[in-house]
């Protein structure tokens, strides 16, 4: 959940709401409240329009900054732990399309990967 | 359904890189400024989802740079990337990136179907089973310091999604390795490829042509989708294909 929908669910108030106070489309903050429109991919403007609307400061609206692949002022295995902590386990949910085929299933499904390469040649080591 | 134990192993920070590997990374796609996932029809193999929460790069011209930062695995194979090393290539050799796909946990999507539907029990059972073509089923672990010592946390129920693959530098991967896959389970990574490049891949026109007098060894059927049927045909010369067939 974002900051902004943690926000609106404690204060109880609708998107409609908010937007009206904020002079902005509910859809607009429906979509920054849901995470499908990151706060970073919006005018300044936006931000402290809804931060004013809801009397807070703009930062209280901002995510954490994740912390980034080789970012050497963390050792490794603090930067990997905050990674899984970030990334794994997000607080914000996003509708993601499944991978599995509305079709049938192929017969390769049941078959291990020892049986799947069994007649597979050997591969040209020459081709290099 | 693999266990843990039976999926990941441990990697020291200075090993060789391998086929398998999970690692912390930014992966870029290029598109058009603000465009979603491409395609109107849902097509679970081909369309490729967008990730939460990508940085953005404005380009010129009304085209931008989404940035995912999430974890990956290497499905470049082993032999390639040793190839790349026993012809001592360095570092800031042309040839230097490797092929990644990104690793998509439970807690941080619903799945849903082609009505928008939410499925998540059906779509997990299916990928636990590694029945889809584009995705590996990467199982929980209670605490990863088995794997990754110093790395005392929980790791959630994942896939990686075959449809997001990606390249990225050598030297990237190796700075951010949490992880590998065992040798048995990166065996099922490479059926999974195998069957994901079959069943996406339809050959052309001058593909079925230069087939024309070959023997077929081999027809194995993929798919079927209403009316059709894909197959994949092997012949004589060791040569193959993936054909799509009107049933009526």
């Amino acid at each position: 959940m974002t900051r902004l929908a943690s926000i609106i669910e404690d204060r109880d108030i609708t998107y409609a709401a908010l937007a009206g106070r904020a002079r902005l489309q509910a859809r607009t903050v429906r979509m920054l409240a849901t995470g499908e429109t990151p706060l970073d991919n919006v005018a300044v403007g936006t931000i402290r329009r809804i931060a004013a609307a809801l009397a807070v400061p703009v930062a209280e609206l901002l995510e954490d900054e994740p912390v980034y692949p080789g970012d050497d002022s963390l050792l490794r295995t603090e930067r990997l732990s905050a990674a899984v902590r970030d990334v794994m386990w997000p607080r914000r949910v996003v509708r993601y399309p499944t991978p599995v085929e509305t079709s049938g299933r192929d017969e390769i499904a049941d078959l291990t990967p020892d049986e799947f390469f069994e007649h597979m040649p050997d591969i040209d080591a020459r081709r290099g | 359904m693999p266990d843990a134990a039976d999926v990941y192993r441990r990697v020291e920070e200075s090993g060789a890189l391998s086929s398998g590997d999970i690692a912390y990374l930014s992966l870029a796609r290029t598109r058009a400024a603000g465009e979603g996932p491409p395609g109107e029809a849902f097509e679970p193999v081909g369309r490729i989802p967008a990730y939460p929460r990508p940085a953005v790069l404005a380009l010129p011209h009304g085209r931008e740079i989404a940035v995912d930062t999430m974890f990956a695995l290497i499905v470049t194979h082993s032999c390639e990337i040793d190839r790349q090393k026993n012809r001592g290539v360095t570092a800031d050799h042309d040839d230097c990136r490797l092929t990644v796909a990104p690793i998509v946990p439970e807690p941080a999507v619903t799945l849903v179907g082609p009505d928008g539907e939410v499925e998540k029990a059906v779509s997990w059972a299916a990928i636990e089973r590694n029945e889809p073509v584009a995705s590996l089923y990467l199982p929980p672990v209670d605490d990863l310091s088995e794997f990754a010592p110093g790395v005392g946390l929980p790791w959630p129920r994942a896939f990686a999604d075959l449809r997001g693959l990606a390249t990225v530098s050598r030297r990237l991967v190796e700075t951010d390795r949490l992880c590998g896959l065992t040798p048995s389970y990166v065996g099922m990574l490479q059926r999974q490829l195998a069957r994901f490049f079959t069943w996406r891949d339809l050959a052309r026109h001058e593909l079925v042509e230069a087939m024309v007098g070959r023997r077929i060894e081999a027809a194995v059927p993929l798919n079927t989708s209403q009316d059709r049927w894909r197959v994949a045909l092997t012949t004589d010369d060791g040569s193959s294909l993936t054909v799509e067939l009107r049933t009526q």
